[in-house]
């Protein structure tokens, strides 16, 4: 079983990247299951066909955790992907960190943590341990850092390599920095960019995915691009992404950079 | 482990003090353990004083659930449920979790009216200790002051409820008070009515317990205007230092309270005239040796002689208050060295 994490900024397409590598990775044939690990619930949404589904942490809300079982919160969705939300509390109250713990516990209950392949979809920042979770001892051994070549998502990228190295410090830990993706914003030079970031904090680009008018298609008619239009160029770069992660034996501990690094790293290729 | 007197948990500390409030009832917003180990805490306290009665705590009684989606919706109910009871006055006191995530206690209680619901934030976890909570919930409850005339009397300000001789302190403070023809306008908080407390602004001084009430000291004086004395008085010279601070407070003729206080002391010294000559020294409650001045001061008085071979005389840890306080610390060491 290969379990992987999808890191990045809030807004940045981790979902969006998710969702389309979780449906190429179907339609080879495997066995997969994604897991949204954030309040906002949408992570699977292109995969269920645009239908939000009931998130684990609105089953312990209306019923307690004794009463759920694992066809309550596990949805097929396209090509049988596995489909799980976590969810969280209404915004502005208790701890959507502590939720994310609880819903892995759940899972961990009830068997449902089997596949070829878990693909973990997380919040942007990792704002507490509870978020950290899908980096701990047993889940995901593999990290995806996806950003643009923005200053602020590098920030993030590079805060996130942080969580990462302090982790993987750990004696029994095997989460490493599996690679960058980057989902470019179309900013000039924007692939030398976050490919010169990825090996300054000892990585590498796993994959650029360019900006196209037809992942705004897809979501609008509820589907992933690798399910709306499968011969599409965009769809074959969710693909080649696929083959990629599943024959990666990167495993790096990150070396994040200082801010001022990291800033004349992107000034140096500002246009 | 160093484990000074003050430390410990936050809760205990308000609790000391919203327990002592006639007809409240406390509740303690957390998991249902911070409330239990306080409700056998104070109850064991209860029956060591022959008080029948149960301490009145409730619990929000959190599980995770509560956590993940906010203790709000709990701690609301168990308002609702503590009004039922008919309270003088509902003290909400955090805990270390519902800080943690954020928990809106202060808006909460802000939603009811008609009785007092009084928010006191006790989240231990942010730095503070037993005393912290005391203060915390004395500054808090201050709140429910009436205004009113300043009138010749004191108040006396954040007492130490767990102590084994509160009552002791207490009378021996009164009895110097009745002394000087001041009479005492509150206890602020220490076996107090909701009454008790509305009158806290009009008494025009404020005697602490100790210096550890300093701050307290400052924000009444600072909200009501109310100078403060620093502590109960300790130690036969500090006893009558305490009477001529009350009098400059009052600008009262202290002079003849002074002498007969100074007799007193004088005729309890010839009392242990057997101890005089015997050879002490002094020990804290941990069995350290301390050269505390009051000690000195007694010794001289009574005519021990301290000497590092002496028999260790242990200082007990609050220093007994006032004159009183010496002749029952006297007796104590009376026996230790078999006198």
């Amino acid at each position: 079983m290969k379990q992987i994490a999808l890191y990045g900024k809030g807004g940045i397409g981790k979902s969006t990247t998710a969702a389309n590598l979780s449906a190429a990775l179907a339609s080879q044939g495997l066995n997969v299951m994604q897991i949204g690990c954030d309040p906002k619930r949408d992570s699977t949404r292109m995969l269920m066909q645009g239908r939000l589904i009931p998130t684990v942490m609105d089953l312990v809300r209306e019923r307690g955790d004794a009463e759920i079982s694992r066809e309550d919160i596990v949805y097929n969705g396209f090509m049988g992907v596995r489909c799980v939300e976590a969810g969280g509390p209404e915004p502005g109250v208790g701890c959507a960190g502590r939720g994310i713990i609880a819903t892995f516990q759940i899972l961990e209950r009830l068997g449902a943590l089997h596949a070829d392949v878990v693909v973990y979809d997380v919040l942007g920042d990792v704002v507490c341990g509870g978020f950290a979770m899908p980096m701990r001892e047993g889940y995901a051994e593999e990290v995806y850092l996806v950003t643009s070549g923005e200053l602020m998502s590098l920030y993030a990228a590079n805060n996130i390599c942080k969580a990462i190295s302090r982790l993987s410090s750990r004696s029994r830990s095997t989460c490493r920095l599996a690679g960058v993706i980057c989902n470019a914003k179309n900013i000039p030079h924007e692939e030398e960019l976050v490919a010169e970031f990825a090996e300054r904090i000892g990585s590498f680009l796993i994959q650029y995915i360019p900006r196209d008018q037809v992942v705004q298609q897809a979501e609008l008619n509820k589907k992933t691009v690798v399910e709306f239009v499968p011969p599409s160029r965009q769809a074959s770069i969710y693909r080649e992404l696929a083959s990629r992660v599943l024959e990666n034996r990167r495993m790096d501990i990150p070396a994040p950079l200082d801010i001022e690094d990291l800033e004349r790293l992107a000034y140096e290729y500002s246009p | 482990m160093n484990t000074p007197r003050d430390s410990g948990c936050t809760l205990t500390g308000a609790l000391s003090v919203t327990t002592e409030i006639d007809g409240s009832v406390t509740i303690v917003h957390g998991p249902g353990g911070c409330a239990h180990h306080n409700f056998s805490l104070f109850h064991t306290l209860c029956i060591g004083r022959d008080d029948p009665r149960l301490p009145r705590l409730l619990s929000t009684d959190l599980a995770e659930k509560d956590i993940i989606f906010g203790g709000e919706d709990a701690l609301d109910a168990a308002i609702r449920k503590a009004i039922e009871k008919n309270p003088s006055i509902v003290c909400v006191l955090s805990t270390c979790v519902t800080g943690a995530i954020g928990d809106d206690v202060d808006a909460i209680c802000r939603g009811f009216h008609g009785i007092p619901v009084i928010s006191i934030p006790t989240a231990g976890f942010l730095g503070g200790g037993f005393r912290d909570g005391h203060i915390q919930a004395l500054i808090s409850l201050s709140s429910l002051a009436e205004c009113g005339e300043k009138t010749l009397s004191v108040n006396l300000v954040g007492e130490k409820t767990l102590e084994f001789e509160r009552d002791e302190h207490f009378n021996e403070v009164k009895r110097l008070l009745f002394g000087i023809g001041i009479p005492i306008c509150t206890r602020f908080i220490c076996r107090s009515s909701m009454e008790d407390i509305s009158r806290l602004s009009r008494g025009s001084c404020n005697i602490l317990r100790d210096s550890s009430m300093c701050e307290v000291g400052n924000y009444l004086k600072g909200k009501f205007g109310t100078p403060f004395i620093g502590s109960f008085p300790v130690g036969p010279g500090g006893t009558i230092r305490f009477l001529e601070e009350l009098g400059a407070v009052f600008s009262l003729d202290v002079s003849g309270a002074v002498a007969a206080e100074e007799a007193r002391q004088e005729r309890m010294f010839e009392e242990f005239h057997a101890l005089k000559g015997k050879k002490v020294q002094f020990r804290d409650s941990l069995g350290n040796m301390t050269d505390s001045e009051v000690c000195s001061e007694i010794a001289e008085s009574v005519g021990m002689d301290v000497h590092p071979a002496g028999q260790p005389l242990t200082v007990p840890d609050p220093f007994p208050v006032g004159t009183e306080g010496v002749r029952r610390l006297l007796r104590q060491w009376r026996r230790a060295c078999r006198a």
